[in-house]
């Protein structure tokens, strides 16, 4: 067992410096594959925190009678937090709107007009964020006068929202099935590239099989080699990958204003799928290309 | 009291190396090597290569296998080293029907076998004695079992001065040579040898001859197949002809051509 282990590691290690430029070229191929499918991955990942800070914005305001008490309004906002289809509710007392509106002119560079008021002539709101954007009609029924005394009016943004989650469930699903895609034609490049170079030493195969090698001896050298290219390939493509994140998130930054990702979970899933990705398909491509050359 | 009578022990077959050393005696036995029963070979493109072949090789036995391009007779050494399985029939090799034997234990059948073929299949990357030890290294034998065997076949063969040179660097012979050293690293049952000497000019084909003679009187069973009718006359060995898959001779002390 130890003599079999021995012998496929330094075979595998041999096959691949004897054939050196094949090699080279199979973990070329692998390098430039695997940045292209953790590309998409990381373009999908973007795409869908964009998608969901967009959705965050998505929040029905309801305006609130002056006349009510502040005991009516925490009733108000103890019913909608009891909702399901509910994220958070945030009273905006009518202070605190007008000192908001004076934040975002200030922020926006412009005079600060409010100073020639006589009185404060904002509503006080109730701000729900929901969990789907696509609960809005629910929630937004469930707030109209008829039903909420207190309420005085409903900002009705529904054309709007209705656009924002057509556009965002294309997208999600474009995203998957591009993934997906560029995933199959990686996978065949790669099977393929390692064919090639295994094709290459079919002859030192014939003659393993004719001095009555067994299987496992033909065949995990090469499995081995194949890890090796793909381990190589994901190492030196991770390695590209973290010299462009950080002028990648700068970009995204320039673009949102904030950052919409978690980095550090996508770096890790990023790694996760390039590491998963290269040694799965080195392995695999070896094993399928070996095959045909074993014991009929 | 009584004294058992001496039992004579039972040693393991003695190996090739006893052999040629001279510590044990090349073994007679009637025991066939190869057997072939109403062998019928039919590629899946429909071509026949081989039709009701009977073929049974004692062990020991130096069969010539002659018969024009196409007759079978490299179907018939595939069918050997089980690289094709007969369509019908029974092919049997030092007592294994390859047939019925599971599928790993081929390789196992392979190792009883040593192959020998025109264009050599040596290695070019590795010298002559890594191209002999590969075959070792391959089916697992510890490497310090390794060195002693490789380089006592190389001594046979003739070629321990040549042993850390590359192919390339050697003449046609000399590369047969390395080739046979590998064939016999295993101690093989039998040698198989499909046109040996095609390669080579007719001295040097006299050579690889004699060193497949040599190899023969050590025990070992040999089947070349040939086309070199001055060879297989002059030294009047067991004649095996094919002509379109079929045996249409097979006689002792026999010629290249029939003589009637």
């Amino acid at each position: 067992m130890l003599t079999f282990v021995v012998f496929s590691l330094r075979r595998a290690w041999q096959g691949f410096w004897r054939n050196a430029l094949m090699s080279l070229a199979a973990t070329l191929t692998m390098v430039l594959m695997l940045l292209l499918l953790s590309g998409f991955f990381i373009l999908q990942n973007v795409l869908l925190a964009s998608l969901g800070f967009v959705e965050d914005k998505v929040e029905v305001v309801a305006y609130v009678q002056t006349t009510s008490t502040q005991e009516q309004v925490d009733e108000l906002v103890g019913r909608l937090e009891s909702m399901p289809e509910v994220a958070s509710v945030e009273f905006i007392s009518r202070d605190e709107a007008l000192r908001r509106f004076q934040e975002a002119q200030a922020a926006q560079g412009r005079d600060d007009l409010t100073k020639y008021l006589e009185s404060n002539p904002l509503y006080a709101s109730v701000n729900v964020k929901l969990r789907r954007p696509s609960d809005l009609q629910a929630v937004s029924d469930a707030l109209q006068p008829d039903n909420e005394p207190i309420v005085r009016n409903v900002l009705n943004i529904d054309a709007l929202v209705d656009r924002v989650t057509t556009v965002t469930g294309f997208v999600r699903t474009a995203g998957v099935v591009m993934v997906a895609v560029v995933g199959l034609i990686v996978l065949f490049i790669i099977v393929n590239t390692i064919r090639l170079a295994v094709v290459a030493r079919a002859e030192e195969i014939e003659i393993m099989r004719l001095v009555g090698a067994s299987d496992a001896f033909i065949r995990w050298p090469f499995v081995f080699e194949g890890a090796l290219v793909g381990l190589l390939g994901a190492l030196i493509t991770l390695g590209l990958l973290a010299a462009g994140s950080e002028p990648m998130s700068e970009a995204m930054v320039g673009f949102f204003n904030v950052l919409p990702l978690q980095l550090g979970s996508l770096a890790r899933d990023t790694a996760l799928i390039v590491l998963a990705t290269g040694l799965g398909l080195g392995v695999l491509g070896s094993w399928v290309s070996v095959r045909t050359y074993l014991i009929r | 009291m009584t004294v058992a009578p001496p039992t004579e022990p039972t040693s393991a077959p003695a190996s090739l190396f006893d052999r040629l050393t001279g510590r044990t005696p090349a073994p007679r036995s009637d025991q066939a090597v190869v057997v072939l029963h109403d062998v019928t070979m039919r590629y899946p493109n429909g071509k026949e290569a081989l039709r009701d072949v009977d073929l049974v090789v004692p062990e020991g036995d130096f069969v010539f296998l002659v018969g024009p391009s196409g007759a079978g007779k490299s179907t018939l050494m595939k069918l050997l080293i089980r690289d094709e399985l007969a369509t019908h029939g029974i092919v049997v090799v030092d007592g294994d029907d390859l047939a019925r034997i599971p599928r790993r234990m081929v390789p196992r059948v392979r190792r009883k076998i040593g192959t020998v073929f025109q264009d050599f299949k040596l290695l070019p990357r590795k010298t002559v004695w890594e191209n002999v030890a590969f075959a070792l290294e391959v089916t697992g034998t510890p490497g310090r079992r390794i060195r002693p065997a490789v380089d006592r076949v190389l001594a046979l063969v003739g070629l321990t001065a040549q042993a850390a040179q590359y192919p390339t660097q050697l003449s046609g012979g000399e590369q047969q040579r390395t080739a046979i050293a590998r064939a016999l690293v295993h101690d093989p049952r039998i040698i198989i040898a499909d046109e040996p000497t095609g390669n080579l000019d007719p001295v040097i084909s006299w050579e690889i001859i004699q060193l497949l003679l040599r190899i023969n009187e050590l025990g070992v069973t040999i089947l070349m197949a040939t086309h070199d009718a001055e060879v297989v006359t002059a030294l009047r060995k067991r004649v095996v002809a094919l002509e379109d898959g079929r045996v249409i001779r097979d006689e002792a002390g026999a010629a290249y051509h029939r003589e009637d």
